[in-house]
């Protein structure tokens, strides 16, 4: 019995496209409707105490979402799942709820980096791929165009210190990125930066939109795991 | 390629993709093997607006009961979608099974207002389906339409199949049911549709032929087709309690305009206001009972996890048990941490005590709309406000804590002067004064928005004979009246001219008007309800092009044996009554609220009216 909990989910399917506040109002309404009530901030506009450990950029799948929230009563986990897996509609998968009581920290808070599998249909066999995949990682700075939030110009940053690991490998027709990139407010990278640095130094030019990213994992300080 | 791969590959480019995905909580799937019938609901507008509208929900859930048919969704995609999909050459497609429309039994539109009628041509375009009804052939879906705009049909007429006049939930799952068992025994389109014809409400426009006098009105309308009826009857539901309501409203994946749970409490309006073709075309009030909306209201609130709750209809207050209703509904929302929302409000005494509850701590804005700014002109319209009532309940807003008010007018109605237009500007001058009265000299943060629209006359008005102002008439008025609230918090707001002209035109156009639509559509017009879509110089080519003379259609008044492009359309009220009021405007007399007496506009002898003389 608790009233902090975490649940883990997938997204899938069309429901990659729906957006992060998109999601959380649904959030929101499933607790509503499966019953289990929320926990309200105080004040002059109380909202329903839940978030997400990380954003996921519109688009993107994931297997490894994290959701925390706080409920108004003392439940146990395992009813929390049952009754709001009825609620999920196709392409959102419950995995698990667990009870977070020992976290004194907002997971959002405690977040070091992310797993990411970028999927490119790009034929190439696996010299090329190690060859710039080399090449890739050995230059001084790895330089990526980005949109500054002030102004809304496009300037260059280096990722390389961003990376965690980076791996290429063919499969089939499709060449496929594995990639840990730091992710939190500490340190963040969009796995965004990677697919357009990577593919324009290794000349590949499959459009963006031909390719599908996945969140594999989240991982956290203090070797938090979920 | 495979569908979702190409929705994929669109999808990634789009703003707000979640439009166009469907699987939403509540939305119906079905065995396709076991459905018989198929319908794509077609909202001439943006997935945001279109799941903000109730009366989808309602058809959706009426259709969707029945095991062999099965009623899907689709919206206007966005320009940015819109292009990639030509791009692609991705066809239109429904929300449930992502199925292109032309492979639909039927398509119904439904018609909310006029500028939706050039979104409706671009969706059929997008679908791969002919516009002009006369070149479908069987191969195409029936194409259906519906809603307010529906009573006078004719300017839609060369493109719809077959109209449905009135109230829907009954009608449209018996016209699927027709065109089911005629499509079973292998009928032709035409069959079905003189089958169709003969039910109440439907009318199909290519039965009839217009000619035309020489100086552009109507001469006569020529029936085609013996199996079709003279006149088309309303079809109306003679009560709505027994109605099926969705209790389980599909829940929208994008943020809505309206994203609450919503009860429709009662069809219809007693006011009588002269300008209102709601008030006259939903005759007569039908109500639910108190229980029945308490019980829906908590079904949908627990089935679609809403923390909003909204009642429906024309004048919220005017429901027979309002009081009641209030009370119980307040006493439910508190209880369920849901908080509650009574728009179209009469402003009395009791409504604040009931506003002051529910608006606890966000005193959001309180509205009014008195329509006109003098006694005389709301005598005109028929508007029973009275200034009293007016300063009273703004008074008791501002006293109560409200910061904010808002007030509709409307510009050109009938018999305006310069006067009426000093009204709008006095009120506001006295809301401020009052204002100060509570708020110190300076008025604190106390804002007043001042809202006017331009007057369109519609068709089963009693002004439906009324030449509209031209732009420059209301362009003036709106240069008069900007000069004359320079109010220091007063904030003045008012609608583009040439939109209204526009509206005009389809409001009471003929059959030939679906030329300009035609014209319009080709050169790129559609979401036009939208500010930032609308090209004002491409629907004046379009008329210039199609030889549509908008001011013939808008400014000119009809005389009063015209024959009116919708009179073989019967929405109840009689042509006697619209007359009668007609009268009765230009000698600035009111009409009481007939629930203190019949005012006799003839709906009774359609169907019983339940509120006649109720409090006589």
């Amino acid at each position: 019995m608790a009233e902090k909990f975490i649940i883990k989910f997938s997204k899938s399917g069309y429901a990659k496209y729906t957006s992060h506040l998109d999601l959380l109002r649904f959030f929101k309404r499933a607790f509503r409707k499966s019953g289990v009530a929320l926990k309200y901030s105080q004040g002059f506009n109380p909202h329903p105490k839940l978030g997400f450990a990380q954003p996921l950029s519109l688009g993107y799948s994931s297997s490894c979402e994290l959701l925390e929230f706080e409920t108004a009563d003392n439940l146990n986990a395992e009813d929390i799942c049952e009754a709001i897996t009825k609620e999920m509609p196709e392409g959102l998968e419950i995995q698990w709820c667990r009870e977070a009581t020992g976290l004194d920290k907002p997971l959002a808070s405690v977040c070091e980096s992310a797993e990411y599998q970028v999927t490119i249909p790009f034929s190439a066999d696996t010299e090329f791929l190690n060859h710039v995949k080399n090449g890739y990682l050995e230059q001084e700075s790895i330089t990526a165009l980005k949109r500054r939030k002030r102004d809304k110009k496009m300037v260059e940053t280096d990722i390389k210190a961003k990376i965690r690991r980076f791996e290429v490998r063919a499969l089939g027709e499709n060449t496929v990125l594995d990639v840990e990139l730091d992710s939190g407010s500490v340190s963040n990278c969009s796995p965004e930066l990677v697919i357009s640095s990577f593919c324009s130094y290794a000349g590949i030019d499959t459009p963006r939109y031909d390719m599908e990213v996945e969140r594999m994992s989240l991982k956290f300080y203090n070797n938090l795991q979920f | 390629m495979e569908l979702q791969k190409k929705l994929d590959r669109i999808l990634k480019r789009v703003e707000k993709p979640g439009r166009y995905i469907g699987g939403e909580v509540n939305s119906a799937k079905k065995d396709l093997i076991s459905v018989k019938e198929r319908m794509a609901f077609a909202f001439p507008d943006l997935y945001e607006i279109g799941m903000s509208y109730l009366g989808m929900q309602i058809l959706y859930n009426a259709v969707n009961k029945e095991e062999v048919m099965y009623c899907e969704r689709v919206f206007a995609p966005s320009p940015d979608m819109e292009k990639l999909m030509k791009e692609e050459n991705l066809p239109l497609f429904t929300l449930e099974t992502k199925t292109p429309l032309k492979e639909m039994n039927m398509v119904g539109f439904t018609l909310q207002y006029e500028m939706s009628y050039s979104t409706v041509l671009n969706m059929l375009s997008l679908s791969e389906i002919p516009l002009m009804s006369s070149d479908r052939g069987e191969e195409y879906p029936v194409i259906a339409a519906g809603g307010p705009c529906a009573f006078n049909p004719e300017p839609m007429a060369d493109f719809i199949d077959l109209f449905l006049i009135g109230d829907g939930e009954n009608l449209l799952p018996d016209v699927l049911k027709l065109h089911m068992k005629c499509r079973e025994k292998g009928l032709s389109k035409k069959e079905f549709l003189e089958k169709a014809s003969e039910m109440e409400g439907v009318y199909v426009p290519c039965f009839y032929e217009i000619q035309y006098n020489d100086d552009g009105t109507i001469k006569k309308l020529c029936k085609q087709n013996s199996k079709a009826p003279d006149v088309v009857i309303r079809n109306i539901l003679p009560e709505i309690e027994t109605a099926d309501f969705p209790v389980k409203p599909v829940i929208p994946v994008v943020e809505a305009v309206h994203d609450r749970a919503v009860v429709e409490t009662f069809r219809g309006c007693t006011r009588g206001c002269r300008f209102c073709q709601a008030g006259m075309i939903y005759r007569p009030v039908r109500e639910r009972s108190t229980d029945n909306i308490l019980n829906i209201a908590k079904a949908q609130i627990e089935s679609t996890g809403n923390d909003e709750l909204s009642l429906l209809s024309l004048s919220t207050s005017d429901y027979s048990h309002f009081r009641d209703l209030a009370l119980e509904l307040m006493d439910y929302c508190k209880k369920a941490n849901v908080s509650l929302s009574l728009p179209s409000l009469r402003i009395d005494k009791f409504a604040f005590e009931v506003l002051d509850k529910i608006q606890e701590y966000k005193k959001s804005g309180l509205t009014y709309a008195p329509e006109a700014g003098t006694q005389r002109l709301r005598d005109v319209i028929n508007k029973g406000v009275t200034d009293e009532d007016i300063y009273t309940s703004v008074e008791q807003a501002i006293s109560l804590g409200w910061r904010h008010i808002k007030l509709y007018f409307m510009i050109g109605l009938p018999t305006e002067t310069t006067e009426d237009l000093d009204g709008i500007a006095e009120i506001a001058k006295n809301i401020i004064e009052i204002n100060k009265k509570y708020n110190g000299p300076k008025g604190g943060k106390f804002r007043l928005t001042v809202s006017v629209s331009n007057f369109v006359p519609k068709a089963d008005t009693p002004f439906q004979w009324e030449r509209q102002n031209t732009p420059e008439e209301f362009m003036e008025k709106h240069r008069y009246l900007e000069s004359k609230l320079k109010i220091k918090g007063v904030t003045f707001n008012y609608h583009d001219s040439f939109t209204s002209v526009c509206e005009a035109v389809f409001a009471r156009g003929d059959r030939r008007c679906g030329r300009a639509l035609l014209a319009a559509h080709e050169k790129g017009c559609r979401l036009d309800g939208w500010t930032e879509h609308f090209y004002p110089d491409r629907w004046q080519n379009a008329f210039e092009e199609s030889g549509i003379n908008p001011d013939f259609y808008a400014f000119r008044e009809r005389t009063e044996d015209e024959i009116l492009p919708w009179q073989h359309i019967e929405c109840g009220v009689s042509k006697a009554f619209l007359l009668a009021e007609r009268e009765k405007a230009y000698s600035e007399k009111t009409t009481r609220d007939c629930r203190y007496g019949c005012a006799g506009c003839g709906i009774n002898k359609r169907v019983k009216c339940m509120t006649e003389g109720i409090y006589g």
